[in-house]
């Protein structure tokens, strides 16, 4: 699904250039669970913002299903990133006006779904996320842990092929990161391929595959399975 | 303490210096125009107030019911005056007043001047004060004349003027007078302006007319004693009514006419001298309408009122900003009050500046506002205690009001909600959407207005009056030559000119002349069996020609038919008014008994402003009526040239006096100064208002799209598009724009309905002008959020996601 070749990425100040990504190459199968890891400042985030399209690269190849995406323009990758990738942020990046229902709702919004069939997807999801009742509510009203699955709730509304994860559990309790990740698991299993960028080992457990990235290479790659 | 407050006020202004420079611009802007305005509204609110006994003083007009209904007039016949003072109680003083030009030599000097003839109570009852000669009475004597400073300037230079004695030209004869006065230029503020004042006795036709009731020629202005009502003026006035205008009341009994609600056919009335400028008689009722200066203060008020919303509005959605600063005060032990002064000590500060900074822009400001705006306001007229007393009242309320609302609601947060950093801002934004709907929706107002007085006023710039107005050149035959005779020289004069294609003369001119004089004469006769009236016109051959009037039936006066200067051409105005289906059988009637044919039908012309419909007029021929102007249409090619000619020619003629032709075209325009003031007064005001209001839209975009930039970086990343965030950020200001269009404009209809009523000949009111209002400040609106919001929406959102 994921092909990624000699990606660079560097961020130039006046002074100094710093290498984000050094040159990385790597490949994500569909259905696939990989958990990338790293300390502060290794490029994860970078990384995920690049694969997430978020972000351009300074060279190398990105391959995703099949297409190279890295010389597209933002409208090119705005399209092709509402349409097949969802997002879940260890700040969860809720909208504080919105209520739980328009929060998930929004992407659907976007990408033209019809109101009556937009109510029955979100509902549906919500539903499987089990804050059905709290639908009404603001993200204020909820506890981390119920926003978290608010913003997996949107992440997967529109049915992405890939989500990405950027330390999902990092603001929760053990418990209630233990739900997230077995939501996330869920997802997978469902078919849904996802890459998560995490400091907890115990997380990374429940990816199928482990990368370990240190100054923006891959140093080294744990299968789980 | 208080130094700690400026301190730190100075402190938070320089912190943001977009904001504060957008806050100082916008309030010295505000405060710069509105005292600009304020002063030209309070000026002309002003108007003859500073007589000592404005209050006392009175303008008589009559009211005479006619079968059309009342009719007034302030005309009045020279008997009058006398019989008022012998029969009503309570009147102190009376003077007649008549405003003529004379002509007055001096030496070698001939100039012609303004002259008022008026009775010798006059300058008791007015105050103009003397500056040398006599004070009291100075026109005791009926060979005294009093002059104003200038005019003794112009006629003695540096010479001392008292007791010198200057011819003025009366019925074709020089008298002698003698200057007993000399007294201040008038104010600007006085409706009776004169440059010299002569008995009243002395004027050409007071023998002729001084105990005819029948022709009234002159305005009488009284001073009642106090604790005389204008209804007891006129239940004591009844007598002599019922005594000397029995003529009058048997007509309109003939007539058919209406009595008025006392079960009479005429009366005098009284108008206080300070309601005289504002006045307007409509339908036999004195209609005082002091619109335009309100109107004027209005728009400096709704100015000074945007600017203030933009303060309340910025202060509050700066607020946001401040909370923790609260918080911690309120931790550390802040009271509610000192946080109230230290947010209103920094709303004072700006204040402080924006006022100063307003003022000095006025004072640059204020000779191409009087260019501009024609008004003869000062800084010198309004530096007085009250006014100055009054102004600084008015800014330190304004402070207290503006400043002190954002700075309640600040202090007033809780503290944890505070420490927090969290806002309720539902409440809030009600109001601030309420205030931008207001300020939107009087820019909206004047926008409006703005489009429907210049198309109005082109319409009538442009409308075909009837007779040519591009062609044709005006002047006053000034001079001490009989006017025929002097036309008679400029013909012979021209005559050899190929530009010059025909001259004739009217003691009337079409349209304000460069002289500035406006004259109606209104002639009154009997035809069978009832009272016509009619605009009467003294004229020369060729009149219709010149001025390419049509004749509709009949002909025009024509050289050497003997009877024509025993005929009279008429409009069809006035065809309707004799009633006779061929026009040419009927007749008016001068000097009782002599039937002046009518010769001829001229189609219906625009010879009064726009404001009025075209009135019936008669022209009459008659070489013994003096023609004050002469008209003179030249070839379209070189006018210029032609003006020229003219010019030289009437040197030679009158080498003394001063040519002051214009074309008719020029002469319309300049009846139409007061709607084009308005116009002037309304376009800047409404330019100032959509800039002021986007300047406050600009800054709470700036705000908002601030704190909401991890929303729109989040979004982005779940599928929105440029277009998505453009929308989503500005559809709540124009939704706001929409509500203040659909305020404002059913407001502005009405009032610009209200406003075309006072013009006969007017345009149709179009929903198109109002919607171009909508569209423009919607445009305006978008162009004023587009700069920041399309920067915020093309942004990266991975940048925009770490702003917390």
């Amino acid at each position: 699904m994921i092909k990624i070749t000699d990606l660079e990425k560097y961020y130039k100040t006046e002074e100094l250039q710093t290498i984000a990504l050094n040159k990385l190459s790597f490949e994500v199968k569909k259905g696939e669970f990989v958990a990338i890891m790293g300390p502060s400042g290794c490029g994860k985030s970078t990384l995920l913002n690049i694969l997430g399209m978020l972000d351009d690269s300074d060279g190398g190849s990105f391959i995703f299903n099949g297409e190279e995406v890295i010389h597209y323009n933002e409208r090119k990758r705005a399209n092709i990133r509402k349409h097949n990738i969802g997002f879940v942020f260890q700040s969860f990046n809720l909208i504080d006006q919105l209520t739980v229902f328009e929060n998930v709702e929004l992407p659907l919004i976007y990408i033209g779904v019809k109101k009556a069939e937009r109510k029955k997807k979100v509902y549906e999801v919500l539903e499987k996320m089990q804050i059905m009742h709290r639908r009404k509510h603001f993200p204020q009203q909820l506890s981390g842990g119920q926003q978290q699955r608010v913003a997996v709730a949107r992440a997967v509304v529109n049915n992405p092929k890939l989500i990405l994860a950027d330390e999902p559990t990092g603001n929760l309790d053990s418990s209630n990161g233990n739900e997230v990740m077995d939501l996330l698991t869920e997802l997978n299993k469902q078919g849904t391929t996802i890459i998560m960028v995490t400091h907890s080992e115990h997380d990374a457990k429940f990816s199928h595959r482990i990368i370990r990235m240190l100054d923006g290479q891959k140093v080294i790659e744990n299968s789980l399975i | 303490m208080l130094r700690n407050y400026f301190k730190i006020a100075w402190r938070n202004l320089i912190k943001d210096k977009m904001f504060t420079i957008l806050n100082v611009t916008g309030l010295s802007v505000a405060f710069g125009i509105a005292i600009l305005l304020a002063m030209a509204g309070f000026f002309d609110l002003s108007y003859d107030k500073f007589h000592t006994n404005a209050d006392h003083l009175y303008k008589v007009y009559s009211v005479q019911q006619t079968s059309k209904g009342p009719e007034a007039s302030v005309s009045q016949p020279a008997p009058l005056l006398e019989a008022l003072k012998a029969e009503v109680p309570g009147i102190e003083k009376a003077s007649r007043y008549l405003q003529q030009e004379a002509i007055v030599s001096f030496n070698e000097k001939e100039i012609n001047m303004d002259a008022v003839w008026v009775d010798a109570d006059f300058f008791d009852m007015f105050t103009f004060p003397s500056l040398k000669g006599k004070i009291n009475n100075p026109l005791e004597k009926q060979s005294s004349i009093v002059i104003t400073e200038s005019t003794a300037k112009k006629l003695f230079g540096d010479e001392k003027a008292i007791d010198k004695t200057v011819q003025i030209l009366i019925n074709g004869k020089d008298h002698p007078f003698n200057i007993s006065a000399v007294v201040a230029n008038n104010l600007p503020q006085s409706t009776l302006e004169f440059e010299l004042a002569i008995p009243f006795e002395k004027e050409a036709d007071y023998q002729n007319n001084k105990d005819t009731w029948d022709s009234s020629y002159h305005d009488v202005y009284i001073q009642l004693a106090n604790g005389v009502s204008p209804k007891q003026f006129e239940k004591a006035t009844r007598a002599l009514v019922d005594l000397n205008l029995q003529e009058q009341i048997a007509n309109a009994k003939r007539d058919g006419a209406q009595t008025n609600a006392d079960g009479r056919y005429y009366k005098f009335d009284i108008l206080p001298v300070t309601d005289v400028k504002f006045t307007k008689f409509k339908n036999g009722y004195a209609e005082v309408s002091r619109s335009t200066p309100y109107l004027v203060l209005g728009i400096a008020f709704l100015i000074l009122f945007i600017a203030c919303v933009n303060f309340i509005n910025m202060s509050i959605a700066k607020s946001g900003q401040r909370l923790k600063e609260i918080g911690m005060r309120k931790t550390l032990g802040a009271k509610r009050k000192q946080l109230f002064l230290q947010f209103w000590s920094e709303s004072f500060f700006v204040f402080c500046i924006s006022v100063l900074l307003g003022l000095m822009l006025s004072i640059l400001l204020i000779d191409s506002f009087k260019t501009i705006f024609r008004t003869a306001v000062s800084f010198d007229l309004l530096i007085s205690p009250t006014i100055i007393l009054s102004f600084l009242s008015t800014v330190l309320l304004i402070t207290v009001l503006v400043g002190g609302y954002p700075a309640i609601l600040l202090s007033k947060l809780g503290t944890i909600q505070s420490l927090k950093g969290k806002l309720d801002h539902s409440g809030k934004n009600k109001v601030r959407d309420g205030l931008i709907v207001i300020q939107f929706g009087i820019a909206i107002l004047l926008i409006s207005g703005t489009l429907v007085l210049r198309e109005q006023l082109d319409f009538m710039r442009n409308k075909d009056l009837g007779f040519n107005k591009e062609q044709v050149l005006s002047f006053p035959l000034y001079g001490k030559k009989d006017s025929h005779q002097a036309l008679q020289l400029l013909r012979n004069e021209l005559a050899s000119n190929p530009d010059i294609l025909e001259i004739t003369g009217a003691d009337n001119n079409l349209g304000l002349g460069k002289d500035g004089s406006l004259s109606k004469s209104i002639y009154g006769f009997e035809y069978k069996e009832r009272v016509i009236y009619t605009n009467s016109l003294t004229v020369d051959y060729d009149y219709v020609e010149t001025l390419d009037l049509k004749i509709v039936k009949g002909r025009n006066f024509k050289r050497g038919y003997a009877n024509d200067s025993l005929s009279v051409v008429i409009n069809e105005a006035m065809v309707k008014e004799l009633g006779e289906k061929d026009p040419l059988t009927a007749y008016v009637t001068v000097s009782d008994s002599i039937r002046y044919p009518v010769i001829g039908v001229v189609k219906d012309y625009n010879f009064e402003k726009l404001d009025k419909s075209i009135q019936p007029i008669t022209m009459f021929l008659n070489n013994n009526e003096g023609l004050y102007y002469a008209y003179v249409k030249v070839a379209p090619t070189n006018m210029a040239k032609s003006y020229d000619v003219i010019k030289q020619a009437w040197k030679k003629i009158a080498p003394n006096a001063t040519f002051l032709g214009s074309f008719l075209d020029e002469n319309i325009n300049r009846t139409f100064r007061k709607e084009e003031k308005i116009a002037k007064m309304i376009t800047a005001g409404s330019i100032i208002a959509i800039v002021l209001s986007c300047i406050g839209l600009f800054a709470i975009s700036l705000l908002l799209i601030t704190q909401r930039t991890k929303e729109i970086g989040v979004r982005k990343i779940i599928g929105a598009s440029i277009t998505n965030i453009t929308f989503l950020l500005t559809k709540d200001f124009l939704k706001l724009v929409g509500v203040s269009f659909l305020i404002a404009t059913p407001i502005a209809w009405w009032f610009m309905k209200e406003w075309l009523q006072n013009y006969p000949f007017k345009i149709d009111l179009s929903i198109w002008s109002f919607l171009a209002a909508g569209i423009l400040t919607t445009i305006i609106a978008l162009l004023t959020l587009g700069v920041k919001t399309l920067k915020v929406a093309t942004q990266n959102p991975v940048k925009s996601i770490k702003t917390e």
